[in-house]
Parts: C-alpha cells; structure tokens; sequence
C-alpha cells in the first residue's frame, strides 16, 4: 500500500466535520412485526469520514447498514444517499457497496471473477481490457496480486477478507459499508487487517460505514462512532468524545471500562457535584448537564483516573488489594472496598517503582480527581 | 439376524440375476440355459417393434424429464420466497404428488383427461371452420408426458429446494449489492449453484419416466413404450429377448441413477 505521511492523513481526516453529508438518515425507524429495529435514527454521514456503529447485538445497527444499503426499506423516516431520498430504490441501484460478514464470496468464481462481478454489471458494458485493468489495481491495493485465478475457497479467511473488499471497493461506491468484517478473523489477524482497513480508506478516500460490537475496533478505526442501543443512537462523537464525555452510564460502560457507583445528588458547586452513596459515602465528579440535586446518578471513574497510595489522603478510600494483574506497561489492581465493592484500578508503570507496587492483602487509599469523573445519569 | 439379511437378498436379487443370465442364453428357452450367447440382444436390436417401443420411451422421457426440470426449478426458485401457512400448503402438495402410487396417478389422470376429452372434443367439432376436420384430443403422446411431468416435477422441487436451502441467501444479496438485477442475479449466481441438483433432477425423472409401467399403461393410448412393450410380449411367452431388453434397460437406469447421485454428492463448497 502506498504510504502517506502521517500529517496528511491528519488534516484530510479533519477536514470531514466541514464537507458535505454524503448520506443521511432522516428519523429513520423500522419495525420487524413487533419489534422496533431502529427508532427514529438521525445522522449525516459527512464525505471521506470512517463512521462505526458500536453497539450489542440486536441494537440496530445492522439494520441501519441494511437500510443504506437497500436490503431493508424504512417503516418511516428518509434515507440519503448524495442528498436524494432512496427508500425505495433497489440494492443494486445504489451507488454503495457492501463487505459482508461472512464475505458473502461467489464459490463458483475465482478470485478475479469475483472482483469484477459489479464492473460486469455495469451498463453501457466496460470493455474486458478495462475490467482486467480496475481488478489488477483493485487487488494491488489488497496485496493480493498473483491470486487472479485462485479458488475463493482455497484461501485463508484473510485473503477471502481482502477479496471481499477489493470487489467492493473496485465500484468505487460513494458508501462502503462493512458489517462486522473482522469478527471471523483470529486476534492477530484482526489487528492486522484493522491497520490495512484504515490505511486502505486514508488512501482512496471513500467513506466507510462500519457495523460492529467491538469498542476497540470502533475507537481504533473511527473518525466517529455511533453508539447504539435499543434501536436508539445513544450517543455520536470521535472515540475520544465517547471516552472523555460518555453521556450515560451506557456509553461509559460500553467504550472502555469504568468504574460505577450508584448515588443520588446531594450538591452541586463550582460544576463538581458531590453524590451520596446508599451506604452514606461522598463521592465527587463533574456534573453533566441535566442533572439536578435529588436526581438518582451513577458515578464513572476510569481506572487509569484512579490514584493509589499506602498514606491515607483527605477524601480518599481505604481499600484492600485483592488481586494485581501484570500488564507490562500498567499493572491492574482490583482493590475491595467495604460499601463500594470492587474497585479497579489501572496504574502505568511510570509511578510503579520501588515501595508504588502493591502487594495482595495490602491496605492503600484511592482519590481521584473529582474533575475526572463524571456524574452520569444512570441507565 | 445375518441368515435372514441374506435370504431377504436373495429374494430380491435372485430374479433379477436370473434375467440377466438368461439374457445370455444360447438356448430360446427362458428356462433352460445352453450356453452362452449374445444372439438375443442382436435380436432385440433388430426387432422393429422394439426399435419403435425404445423410441417412443426415449422421447417420452427426454421430453417429459426437460419440461418437469424446468417446471420444477422454476417452482422451487418461487417457493424460496413463500413463508408461513402457503408454505406448508405447497411442501404438502408436492410431498404428496411423490408418494401417491403410480396406479392412482395413472388412473386419476386417465378419468381426468378422458372427462375433459369427453367435453372437449364435441365443443372442438362445433367450433370448428366448416367443411374443416376438427382436431381429435385423444390419449396417447402427450397425455403420456403429461402425466410423467407432473410425477417428475415434484422429485425436481424436492431436489433442487434442498440445493437452495444449502446455498447462503447471502449470496444473492451480494449480488444485488454489486448492481446486479434479480434476473441477472439468478442467471449468475442461484443458476450455476443449482444447476447440479438440475441435472440431477433431470437424470432422475428421466429414469423414472423410461422405466415406469403403470402410470404408462393407463395414459399411453395407443402408444407402446418399452416397458408396455415387454408386458404385452410376455403374455406370448417369454423369450430370452425380453430378457436382454430388460437387462440393457436395468443396466442404463442404474447408470442414470448413479450419476445422479454423483453429481448430488458433490458438495457444494463455501
């Protein structure tokens, strides 16, 4: 793959929030019999952006993909594609391109004939030299060249992977959209393929719509991520919004792992709000917006958010170490706490030196910063 | 338990043996074997009647195995998108077009068509251009394949549904997601995948339809298949010609359905 410097990879990824929305869903809702598989979904998909769907199974998200991609007509609501209303128009009128979970490869053809079933479609028809010409690029760009011929079925899972992606990509669809592609690859091979994923939509600029259940595939591949839940869209925003600023425990809990604790408002001042616990504890947190004295809350703190020590500090926590997990750079701590319970804690192995390392059974103190957690509402 | 497998094989198998043995009988007694000849095959290739027989059986069968193939495949392509109670309907009408017994079948669709005729026929006359020979519709040919299709067709659905039910529905999704119309869909991508369980139907009611007798006998008219042919020249005695004709007809039947099941045995890969 060519490779393009790391600055203009920046800037062009920037530039997404300013252009102009290359589909939309416009209070889109669709409902299976009794079920509610999308409620009144409302997005702009901006040109060039690499955009996931993050969310459990059965959250809607790939019914949202399958309604952009035509497999599936709103009950209500607009789909946009390039400004025009495309509910009803046909899969294979729609200038988009789907990767399938299961790659969906055509057994009976080989790898070049795969590539190139959309361009055979086309009408006025491609001459055979040209054709010939966009698979040989289609798959220079997924390093598969050579494989023209190959038998889809006698190739690895990520080969079968790259072919399913260089013959979507070879339409040059204006909408890429991937449904879970990596989630039948080994952990290895995931992360590699993530790598080429993102690499491969730097370089030809296409947008990507992404459909998938894994929160470090979204956090690592997005430029924004929509997290789903109930047919609903929770939340939107880059991985690092999602991260710093979850709007509900759901999010929180969903990208990265965070700790919880249940209470409701007693104060508010200066944006920092002070929760009571059911066991009579105070905790502190940013308040988000919202969220009134007497509201029941959540609080969510990070386990990297979390500082340790054998003193005892004003406000802290006195713990017990109940079990410390090596992780190279970090070491994770999973400390008890009488009325709160388990406690995670994630500590880099900067501070780690010497007495900072923690032993089971050790008493220690735990704060934090009340201006890095956050009071969430909670469900 | 062994003793009895083997005498239930011997039953079965015996008779059959006999045939094919005698078929090489020098002798012209069936029952008496003098040594070994081909002379009764030669015979039997010679006889005009018998050349007649085979020909009207292999028409009978290329036509009606064509018609049910395409027939069938249409029918199992159009039942993928039927859900529910029709569903359930129509899987227990072809199910049932399969066991009904073949004197039923034959009988049925003798009444039927005789009735129908019965109507038909007199309207034709009154209908017709004076002066003109009306048409006559009367049993033979094509109520022969008639009735064969409508036998063969329900194996056809049966077997090709099995292959549509093992291709991923995927498939025709990607299809359509890289432009293709449904007909182009279908010319592309569920043909080439079904065409085996097509011929494979096809090898199947071929067989069924040279082979078979008592659907034949009821619908034939005036027409004389091979299988007609054989009882009919029985009643004179039998002959070790009947004998070859029944052993090169056995012989071609097992072929066919060995291929058939070569052909459904390949699986389909993914």
């Amino acid at each position: 793959m060519a490779h393009i410097p790391v600055d203009l990879q920046y800037t062009a990824n920037k530039q997404s929030d300013s252009r102009p929305p290359i589909a939309a869903l416009r209070n889109v809702s669709k409902v299976f019999g009794s079920v509610i598989a999308a409620d009144a979904l409302n997005l702009s998909i901006a040109q060039g952006e690499f955009l996931s769907f993050l969310g459990p199974s059965g959250c809607g998200k790939t019914t949202a993909l399958r309604m952009l991609a035509g497999f599936e007509a709103p009950t209500s609501g607009d789909v946009l594609i390039d400004g025009q209303a495309v509910n009803d128009l046909e899969p294979y009128r729609r200038p988009v391109n789907m990767v399938f979970q299961s790659y969906a490869l055509f057994p009976h053809l080989n790898v070049s004939d795969n590539i190139g079933y959309g361009l055979r479609q086309r009408r006025p028809r491609l001459s055979r030299g040209e054709i010939a010409g966009k698979v040989g690029r289609a798959l220079e760009i997924v390093r598969l060249t050579g494989f023209e011929s190959r038998r889809v079925w006698e190739m690895s899972g990520g080969q079968q992977q790259r072919v399913a992606l260089a013959r979507a990509i070879v339409n040059e669809p204006k909408l890429l959209l991937l449904d879970e592609p990596l989630a039948a690859l080994d952990r290895k091979l995931r992360k590699e393929m993530q790598i080429e994923l993102q690499d491969l939509q730097r370089q030809i600029g296409i947008t990507f719509v992404l459909v998938t259940h894994d929160q470090e595939e979204a956090l690592s591949l997005s430029d924004r991520i929509c997290v789903m839940r109930g047919g609903r869209i929770v939340q939107t925003g880059s991985p690092q919004d999602l991260y710093d600023q979850p709007k509900s425990r759901y999010v929180a809990d969903f990208v990265g792992t965070s700790n919880f604790f249940d209470g409701t408002i007693d104060a508010v001042v200066d944006g920092i709000a002070t929760l009571a616990t059911r066991s009579g504890l105070r905790l502190q947190g940013a308040a988000t917006a919202g969220l009134s004295v007497g509201a029941a809350v959540c609080l969510s703190v990070r386990p990297e958010q979390i500082r340790m020590s054998r003193d005892a500090v004003p406000g802290g926590l006195a713990c017990t170490v109940h079990n410390r997990i090596f992780l190279g750079e970090h070491t994770e701590y999973l400390v008890q706490h009488p009325a709160l319970g388990t406690v995670n804690v994630l500590t880099p192995r900067l501070i780690e030196s010497g007495d900072m390392s923690f032993q089971t059974g050790e008493q220690v103190h735990i704060n934090w910063n009340p201006g890095r957690a956050l009071v969430l509402s909670p469900d | 338990m062994r003793i009895y497998a083997v005498c239930v094989y011997l039953f079965l198998y015996t008779p059959i043996a006999i045939i094919a043995l005698f078929s090489f009988n020098a002798g012209r007694h069936a029952s008496q074997l003098q040594g070994f000849s081909v002379q009764w095959y030669a015979r039997a290739f010679k006889n005009p009647f018998v050349m007649d027989a085979l020909e009207t059986s292999l028409f009978v069968a290329f036509v009606s195995a064509t018609l049910a193939s395409i027939l069938g495949t249409l029918a199992a392509v159009g039942l993928q998108n039927i859900r529910g109670p029709a569903r359930a309907v129509f899987d227990g009408v072809i199910y049932i077009a399969i066991m009904i017994p073949g004197i039923v079948i034959g009988i049925a669709t003798l009444i039927a068509l005789v009735t129908v005729f019965d109507v038909l026929n007199p309207l034709l006359a009154s209908l017709w251009f004076e002066g003109g020979q009306p048409p006559r519709l009367s049993m033979g040919i094509g109520s022969l394949i008639a009735a064969h299709t409508m036998f063969t067709m329900a194996l056809v659905i049966v077997i090709v549904r099995a292959r549509l039910a093992g291709m991923e529905k995927v498939l025709t999704e990607a299809s359509a997601d890289l432009y293709a119309t449904p007909l182009g869909t279908f010319r592309q991508v569920t043909l080439p995948l079904i065409a085996p369980a097509i011929l494979a139907g096809f090898l199947l009611s071929f067989t069924f339809s040279f082979d078979d007798f008592i659907i034949a006998f009821f619908v034939a008219g005036s027409e004389t298949t091979l299988p007609i042919y054989v009882f009919s020249s029985i009643r004179r005695g039998v002959t070790p010609e009947i004998n070859a004709i029944g052993t090169m007809v056995m012989v071609a039947s097992l072929l066919l359905l060995i291929i058939a099941q070569l052909i459904l045995r390949r699986r389909p890969r993914s």
